[in-house]
């Protein structure tokens, strides 16, 4: 598998290493204990187009938020994590 | 108090055997680790990166690079390390950390990284071959030529790779390693380059 860095170009799987779930969000801190809760265990087991975090750490050290499908590896987008840049996002 | 002095050594000063290595009577690669040089890591703030590039062009009358490449501006180079990001590699004292701290102040933080990276620079017929042993990056001349720059991996270590000027119509490729994975990488190097012949040497000049 290899993954284009919007910063870098296409690279290696062995540079990157996977964080995880790209959607959940954190809820507001008056949102209640099963919001909480939600956010922190639980997860979607999703098989097909998956939104995840992945770190650059071999190459340019930017986070990335990558879109793959859980069932055939196919990438479908590859973007910045907010912040990751800063003239790029989050500026 | 007993009086100490730091003594500056290469990372690689224990490893580095100057001389011939691997298969005799070929010189298909050469390998010279450059010594005593300033580095200079630089890194745009937040919303600054306007203010950075101005201050950038105006201190080396070059362009920052903003995407992975190696910019020559006389007496440095700039490589590009990430997003918003450059190091600065001079000889001399002429862009060491005091002497950028004013040019970037505001706009971007300095990290001074002379002392904590070992430039090994590769060349020969058969660097290309070498490097491939190690490195997933693709350098063929039409993709990496002079000035191409990559933040990547070797060997399970973080380098950054850049193509300098060629050298007697050949391509040298500069290896910028942390220092204390330098030994590592250069014992690795040698591994991959015996089979082609090795020259090996150090240079307080950088290529």
């Amino acid at each position: 598998m290899r993954i284009v860095c919007p910063f870098c170009g296409e690279r290696e799987l062995g540079e990157f290493t996977y964080l995880g779930d790209a959607k959940p969000q954190r809820p507001a801190a008056d949102a209640g204990e099963d919001a909480i809760y939600d956010y922190v265990y639980l997860r979607d087991n999703i098989a097909g187009p998956m939104s995840e975090h992945w770190y650059h750490g071999g190459g340019c050290r930017a986070w990335l938020k990558v879109t793959r499908n859980t069932l055939t590896h196919e990438i479908s987008s590859v973007e910045p994590a907010a912040g990751a840049g800063a003239a790029k996002v989050g500026a | 108090m007993a009086e100490f002095s730091w003594d500056i050594r290469s990372p690689l000063d224990r490893a580095l055997v100057a001389g011939p290595y691997g298969a005799r009577g070929e010189d298909g690669v050469t390998l010279i680790e450059i010594r005593n040089f300033d580095l200079v890591q630089v890194m745009t703030r937040r919303g600054a990166a306007g203010e950075m590039a101005k201050a950038a062009q105006a201190r080396f009358g070059v362009a920052a690079p903003e995407t992975p490449k190696a910019v020559s501006a006389g007496d440095a180079t700039l490589i590009w390390s990430g997003p918003d990001q450059f190091l600065v590699l001079s000889k001399g004292g002429r862009h060491t950390m005091e002497a950028l701290a004013p040019v970037f102040a505001g706009s971007a933080s300095l990290s001074d990284q002379s002392h904590a990276r070992a430039l090994i620079s590769v060349s020969g017929d058969k660097a290309r071959a070498m490097l491939a042993k190690l490195s997933s990056i693709d350098l063929h001349p039409d993709v990496f030529g002079v000035g191409a720059a990559a933040a990547t991996s070797m060997d399970h270590t973080s380098v950054t790779l850049w193509r300098g000027k060629d050298r007697n119509a050949q391509a040298v490729f500069n290896v910028l390693v942390f220092a204390t994975f330098a030994e590592s990488l250069w014992h690795t190097m040698l591994d991959s380059a015996a089979e082609y012949g090795v020259t090996i040497s150090h240079s307080e000049d950088l290529v």
